[in-house]
């Protein structure tokens, strides 16, 4: 296994308050739809079901549309709402 | 357009923006601050704390300013947002437009910012409160 057939996965604001991680690797992960990664990361935590209706998934940098697959490699970041300014 | 975009833990220093385009070709240099307010929820805070995304951010910023320069042709635009604890007083983000009339740099400045709170990827992490001045309140050690 390498680095890269890992899926990277980063949470912010919120998201890193309902999981107290910054960041996790899922280790050789096949392709995978927003809704099996929601359903994953809700086992491990289920606090973070409650953001889930507001919170967008980011695929290497750019907002995921919802039939994105994201595959081994990618970056995936979880985006509540934002608040900047 | 040119489009500079960046992230700072810093103190903003406004730079000079009057150097983002040719010699005699500007006509409005329109500048904003967004600045901490001392209140949060009714509370006296003393600071902010942001948190960014910064690769998504500073692309999200840029891609942002490049479709609203098709609407308002501008010159030039500078962000500056701060990230980290930023004091009451100081400013989170900074914005510099330069264009050849002002109305231009008026509407794309109006609408980044608009932009900006729906799909930047920066968040208030935390306020932090000032110390509690009511001294009857509570026990003292």
């Amino acid at each position: 296994m390498t680095e890269d057939s890992g899926m990277r996965i980063l949470f912010f604001a919120q998201l890193k308050d309902a999981t107290g991680r910054e960041e996790i690797r899922w280790p050789e992960t096949g392709p995978l739809t927003a809704a099996d990664i929601w359903a994953r990361l809700e086992r491990e935590w289920p606090a973070v079901t409650v953001h889930r209706r507001t919170t967008r998934l980011a695929r290497n940098g750019e907002y995921a549309r919802p039939d994105e697959v994201f595959l081994a490699g990618d970056e995936v970041a979880l985006i509540p709402p934002v608040s900047g300014g | 357009m040119r489009i500079e975009a960046q992230l700072t833990t810093e103190r903003i220093v406004p730079p000079n923006i009057s150097g983002l385009g040719p010699d005699g070709g500007i006509g409005a240099l329109a500048e904003f601050s967004g600045v901490v307010r001392g209140e949060e929820d009714g509370r006296t805070i003393t600071a902010l704390e942001y948190e960014a995304y910064h690769g998504m951010a500073l692309a999200v910023m840029r891609k942002l300013l490049e479709q609203l320069g098709q609407h308002h042709p501008c010159t030039g635009v500078w962000v500056i947002h701060r990230v980290g604890v930023v004091p009451v007083g100081e400013a989170a983000i900074w914005i510099g437009v330069a264009a050849s009339h002002r109305r231009e740099a008026f509407a794309l400045l109006a609408e980044f910012m608009d932009q900006l709170k729906q799909d930047v990827p920066i968040w208030k992490r935390r306020a932090l409160f000032a110390p509690a001045t009511d001294t009857a309140a509570g026990p003292t050690p």
